[in-house]
Formats: C-alpha cells, sequence, structure tokens
C-alpha cells in the first residue's frame, strides 16, 4: 500500500506543468491573435516550449511508475 | 488484471546477449525504413510520384526547419531526420494490433503474467537513453569542433568573469541534463500512452457487457497515442536541433538574446530568444 500512496502522491507534482502549459498556449494564442501571419515563426519555439515544460511532469510520472513497479 | 513492465522483457539469449521484445520493435521500425528508403529511391525522379512525394514530405519539413535555423545546416540535417523518422515509425508501430498484446503466456506467483512478443521501442529506457546520449555526444562535439575544447569550456563558464564560480556548476549540470530529460521525455510519454492504452482496454473489456458501445473508447487513445507519437518524434529531433545550433552558435553580439536557450525561459517571461526578430 506504501508504494501506491507514494506514487499518488508523486504526481501532485504534475500541477505545475498544467499550468505552465496553460499559460504558454494562451500566450501564444495571444501573440496568433495579434499576427496571424507569425504562425510559422510561432510554431517551433511554442513546440519546444510545451516539449520542455511537459518533460517535468514526466518526470513526475516516471518517479509514480518506479515506484510502483519497481518500489516497496 | 493490467500488468505491464517498466523494462523491456528477454525473449531469448544469444551466448551472452539478451534479445528484449523492445528489440524486436526497434529492429522492425529499422527494417520498415530501410525497406521503404530503397523501394521508394529504386526508381526516384525529378518529378516524384505519390510515394515518392509521400516520403518527401516529412524529409523536406524537418530539412526546412533545420536550415531555417542555422547557416551550417548541412552537417547535421541527416541526423536530425533520422531521429524524426525512426521516432516517428517506431512510435506509430505500437499502435498496430498484436504489439503489447500477442505474446506468451507466463506464470509468475500464481497468476498469468503476458510477455509480448513485440513492445514499442521508445517503450524501453534503453532505447531512448541510447539516441540521447548519441544527441549528446553530438553537440559536444560539434560545439568542440567549432569553437575549440578551450572555447567550448569558456561558453560554460559564461559572461561575467567574477560569476564563474556560480555559473560554471549550473551551465555544466544543465548541459548533462539535457541526456537526462531527453531520453525521460519520450520513455515517459510512450511509456505512459501504452499504460493508458492497456488501462482503457482492460476497463472496456470489464464494462463490455453492461455498455456495448464501450468499444469505441480505447479507439480514442488511440487517437492520442497517435499525436503524441508523432510530437514527441518532432520534439525530440528540434531539441537535438536546437542543441546543436546553440552549440555551435557565435556568441559575440546578440549575446542577450543567444545566451538564454530554451531551458532558460520559464512561462511568464516575455522574451522568446529562438524567435527570429519579425
Amino acid at each position: 500500500m506504501d508504494s501506491n500512496l507514494a506514487a499518488g502522491l508523486a504526481m501532485i507534482g504534475a500541477i505545475g506543468p498544467g499550468i505552465g502549459l496553460g499559460i504558454g498556449f494562451s500566450k501564444a494564442m495571444e501573440a496568433l491573435g495579434r499576427n496571424p501571419e507569425a504562425a510559422g515563426a510561432i510554431f517551433v519555439p511554442y513546440i519546444l516550449g510545451l516539449a520542455l515544460t511537459e518533460a517535468i511532469g514526466i518526470y513526475c510520472l516516471v518517479v509514480a511508475l518506479i515506484l510502483i513497479f519497481a518500489g516497496g | 488484471m493490467i500488468h505491464v513492465e517498466i523494462a523491456g522483457e528477454t525473449l531469448f539469449t544469444i551466448g551472452w546477449f539478451e534479445v528484449t521484445n523492445s528489440m524486436v520493435g526497434a529492429a522492425l521500425a529499422s527494417l520498415l525504413l530501410l525497406a521503404g528508403a530503397w523501394y521508394i529511391t529504386r526508381r526516384s525522379a525529378l518529378i516524384p510520384n505519390r510515394m515518392q512525394s509521400l516520403l518527401e514530405l516529412p524529409v523536406e519539413w524537418v530539412a526546412g526547419i533545420v536550415e531555417g535555423s542555422t547557416s551550417r545546416w548541412r552537417g547535421y540535417v541527416a541526423l536530425v531526420i533520422g531521429l524524426f523518422l525512426m521516432i516517428l515509425v517506431a512510435n506509430w508501430l505500437g499502435l498496430l494490433p498484436g504489439v503489447g498484446t500477442i505474446g506468451i503466456n507466463h506464470t509468475v506467483e500464481g497468476h498469468e503474467v503476458l510477455t509480448p512478443l513485440v513492445r514499442p521501442a521508445a517503450a524501453d529506457l534503453n532505447f531512448t537513453l541510447g539516441l540521447a546520449i548519441i544527441t549528446f555526444v553530438v553537440f559536444v562535439w560539434w560545439g568542440v569542433r567549432v569553437n575549440g575544447p578551450v572555447g567550448y569550456l569558456k561558453e560554460l563558464v559564461g559572461e561575467p568573469r567574477y560569476m564563474a564560480p556560480l555559473m560554471f556548476p549550473i551551465h555544466l549540470i544543465s548541459e548533462l541534463s539535457r541526456l537526462v530529460s531527453l531520453s525521460m521525455r519520450l520513455f515517459g510519454n510512450v511509456f505512459a500512452g501504452e499504460v493508458l492504452i492497456a488501462t482503457m482496454l482492460a476497463l472496456t473489456t470489464a464494462t463490455l457487457f453492461v455498455l456495448p458501445l464501450a468499444f469505441f473508447v480505447p479507439s480514442i487513445f488511440l487517437g492520442l497515442e497517435l499525436l503524441f507519437g508523432a510530437v514527441q518524434a518532432m520534439v525530440f529531433a528540434l531539441l537535438t536541433m536546437t542543441y546543436i545550433t546553440m552549440a555551435i552558435a557565435e556568441h559575440e553580439g546578440d549575446h542577450a538574446s543567444e545566451h538564454d536557450g530554451p531551458e532558460h525561459r520559464d512561462k511568464e517571461a516575455d522574451t522568446h530568444p529562438a524567435s527570429s526578430p519579425a
């Protein structure tokens, strides 16, 4: 039971990337609304920023998975 | 119930070499790419037919992004395209029926456990770590080749020399953590997707007699995995391109905009270092 509880607690850390992704996406949409022709210039840095932010959430998930499958 | 292993399961051993099912998945993806490339370039024409333009589509798109980032792109555009296509095919191959479900039944500790014959290649940390090591070696090598070994270390020290005892460990750790973050990002996404699809399939078979329309629920998550597999492939390739571009960039002139790479950027900042001033 302990490792399952610890895995659930580890996923609390996914709040941060959730907020970060939402803010990033809203800024990208705002920039796109101001200048729709800049979609090509926005796209690549936007995807990079999304991936780097989401990686933090993935770190939490990996810790949780390790706790479930190989923890005790 | 659901039993998904973090590590790839060994299928058979050849002497001391263990062949795991994710190795089989990676070999299948490589064979598919090689066979497709051989078949399509067998009669390649200047005006491409449909199959040739199908393969040229991702290649030209990634090459366009790489060309737009720096002027020395010819050195590493092949690596970026290769990484993108390999991870894309490996991820999408993991969605075919039979991958993860057709296997050998073992009996472990009383209950039955299925060992799948084929597993998505990126669901194994060894595969993603291997690709991340390749990327790490390539961008360190490019930085040393362009700036010289002393110049590369000088970049790590940073511009105000009196801040060196603080900035040097920070830069060093941030460069080393790229290895960890690249491998963990790809592994976490693909493995979590596999666990998600396994959970949805178990949920569907558990409720199928109560709710016959639950048949369509796993298809939503298969579509999600299709999208995420493509996005993660693109992110890995673009991050490789970004790291190499940052390693070979000249740091005189617009120092303030190029010194904070994407990993120093937080979401509240309103400066985008990687955007072109247009």
